[in-house]
């Protein structure tokens, strides 16, 4: 067993989530590396874009700037944004997203911390999850750093529809939450009322610890729990192959260290980007 | 024929209390030359209509030029959030309107199509719903189920920049297309500027990548690096650097005010200049 870090715990573990003939968009590190390993591993079906729009049949690399030259250098097939919402509707797309809040029946929040007229935070605003979550049968989220303000009784704002009565009454399943991942374990919305219930937890982690660090009783708390699979050497293989400028860690890093990885990343990724693919000559 | 504007003439055309909505999505290809332009020309008390905003609905937020904006998204991506957007957000007297892309991309749709609505579920059981008055559920007429009616967006200018244009009006675009074609269709005016405008003849020559049609275009400019700090894929990525520089000189009015007098109350050319010359901007930046 080769040794790994968290981010390729998480990255593996999102991986094993992904199977059949559909599209899935690189929107973040994590989402396009698990992408990746699931495409080279078990589901080489997958349709992975190298952009969130574009791009289908490329490897995916992350970077900061360069996933639409991606497409250019590897000769991506290029989507238009109708083609992406076709594919959201047909609920032939897949997706991992990481809100910035998510709570007990799988409701998540990426517009406002606080009220949304009046709010603490304004964060961006809810893009297609609103699409997601009324259209695909499963349903991916991340979050980095489960703690209580992440994992939450209730989410200040409703971006995406989790479990409950309004949505049983109009969307029924389309685009329920089926897992989430974070950096303590592996949920589902299976508990009583569809809330949030335990998988399995990662390697060292303890119920207790999730307990404390999550804002509402976790249903059908107890001792012993599964333990999610540790990355395969293969999967770590491919991780960090595809991924040399270590984009991954940024998303975990943050102060000083975060600032300094960026700006190296940034720096180098264009060598790394022509290192791999050669450009192709140009009017 | 013969469309070929400069951005100031463009900008002539468009009346204080417009409504425009502009392409490209957070830091790709983003229409800044024009949007600078526009900050220049004193134009006030104008709605932006956005699918994916960035730095070009900050921008005009921290001048204060704005009363509205429609958005499914305003932010910096891998940088962070729109301190401008924010700040509004949290403490101003502009009228935020949230929507969501495929949402924006039906009320433009709705209005190329003269219609005055179109319905889809995206948005059900969702708190957009909530705070958005634009949006009504209706009763399918046909199977009774309950839909979103996403009412008709009619964006009186559009901007837009891309890789090549022709003096027709007609543009290519070479990376990915964002909600550009819609933008151009559902507004009664649109003003493009391009990287570079070709001959006709030549334009032509890539085919399905002429996505822009003159019909829809009333302006076009030659506004090479039109699209800094965003990126305009496959000639030049995101300036990040210059992002973070942004990013600080949001922090307080004095250094805000130093930005403005040094990258906006400047010309195209002189703006170059300051990004220390196209020559520097090459290396940095070219992919």
């Amino acid at each position: 067993m080769m040794e790994y870090t968290l981010d390729e715990l998480m990255i593996a573990t999102m991986a094993h989530q992904f199977s059949g003939e559909v599209m899935v968009s690189s929107v973040t590190a994590f989402g396009a590396l698990a992408a990746l390993v699931a495409k080279k591993t078990h589901a080489p079906e997958l349709a992975v874009l190298a952009t969130p729009e574009s791009g289908m049949e490329v490897t995916p690399l992350p970077t900061l700037t360069l996933g639409q030259f991606l497409t250019d250098v590897q000769r991506g097939i290029p989507l238009t944004m109708e083609e992406i919402f076709d594919a959201i509707f047909c609920d032939l797309f897949r997706i991992w997203i990481n809100p910035a809040q998510i709570d007990q029946f799988g409701n998540v929040n990426i517009s406002a911390i606080g009220p949304w007229q009046q709010p603490k935070v304004a964060l961006v605003g809810s893009r297609g999850i609103p699409e997601d979550t009324s259209h695909l049968s499963q349903i991916f989220y991340y979050v980095l750093h489960h703690n209580p303000r992440s994992v939450v009784s209730r989410v200040d704002f409703r971006s995406g529809a989790g479990n409950g009565p309004e949505r049983d009454q109009l969307l029924g399943r389309s685009g329920a939450p089926t897992l989430l991942v974070t950096d303590l374990g592996v949920f589902t919305f299976s508990g009583p009322g569809g809330s949030m219930a335990i998988v399995s937890l990662h390697p060292g982690v303890a119920a207790e610890m999730v307990q404390e660090r999550t804002a509402f009783p976790i249903a059908g708390l107890t001792d012993s729990f599964a333990i999610t699979p540790e990355p395969t050497t293969e999967e770590l293989e491919i991780i960090r192959t595809a991924d040399p400028l270590e984009v991954r860690k940024l998303e975990l890093l943050s102060g000083d260290k975060a600032a300094e990885k960026f700006v190296a990343i940034y720096e180098r990724e264009r060598q790394a980007l022509h290192v791999a693919w050669p450009t192709r000559s140009r009017i | 024929m013969n469309k070929t504007l400069t951005a100031e003439a463009m900008m002539n055309q468009i009346p204080d209390g417009a409504s425009i909505t502009i392409g490209g999505s957070s830091l790709s290809r983003k229409p800044m030359a024009l949007v600078r332009a526009l900050a220049r020309s004193g134009r006030k008390n104008l709605t932006l209509i956005v699918n994916v905003g960035g730095p070009e609905v900050d921008l005009l937020l921290g001048l204060g030029v704005i009363t509205k904006v429609i958005y499914a998204f305003v932010g910096f991506e891998v940088m962070g959030l729109a301190p401008n957007f924010r700040r509004a957000r949290q403490n101003s007297n502009v009228t935020f309107e949230e929507w969501t892309e495929y949402t924006v991309m039906a009320g433009l749709d709705a209005a190329i199509k003269r219609v005055p609505f179109l319905p889809t579920r995206a948005g059900l059981s969702t708190d957009v719903l909530t705070v958005n008055p634009s949006f009504r559920t209706i009763t399918d007429p046909f199977g009774g189920e309950t839909l979103v009616a996403v009412p008709a967006i009619h964006p009186d200018f559009a901007l837009i920049h891309v890789n090549y244009a022709d003096e027709r009006g007609n543009g290519v675009i070479l990376g990915d297309g964002h909600i550009d074609v819609l933008c151009a269709k559902a507004a009664k005016t649109t003003f493009m500027s391009c990287e570079r405008i070709l001959h006709g003849d030549e334009l032509q020559r890539f085919g399905r990548d002429v996505q822009i049609m003159r019909i829809h275009t009333q302006g076009v400019a030659e506004l090479p690096w039109g699209a800094h700090p965003t990126g305009c894929a496959p000639e030049y990525r995101a300036d990040l650097r210059h992002m973070e520089e942004y990013m600080e000189a949001t922090g307080d009015l004095e250094r805000w005010h130093a930005y403005q007098d040094r990258m906006v109350w400047v010309d195209h050319e002189q703006y170059l200049d300051r990004m220390g010359g196209r020559e520097s901007m090459v290396s940095r930046l070219h992919v």
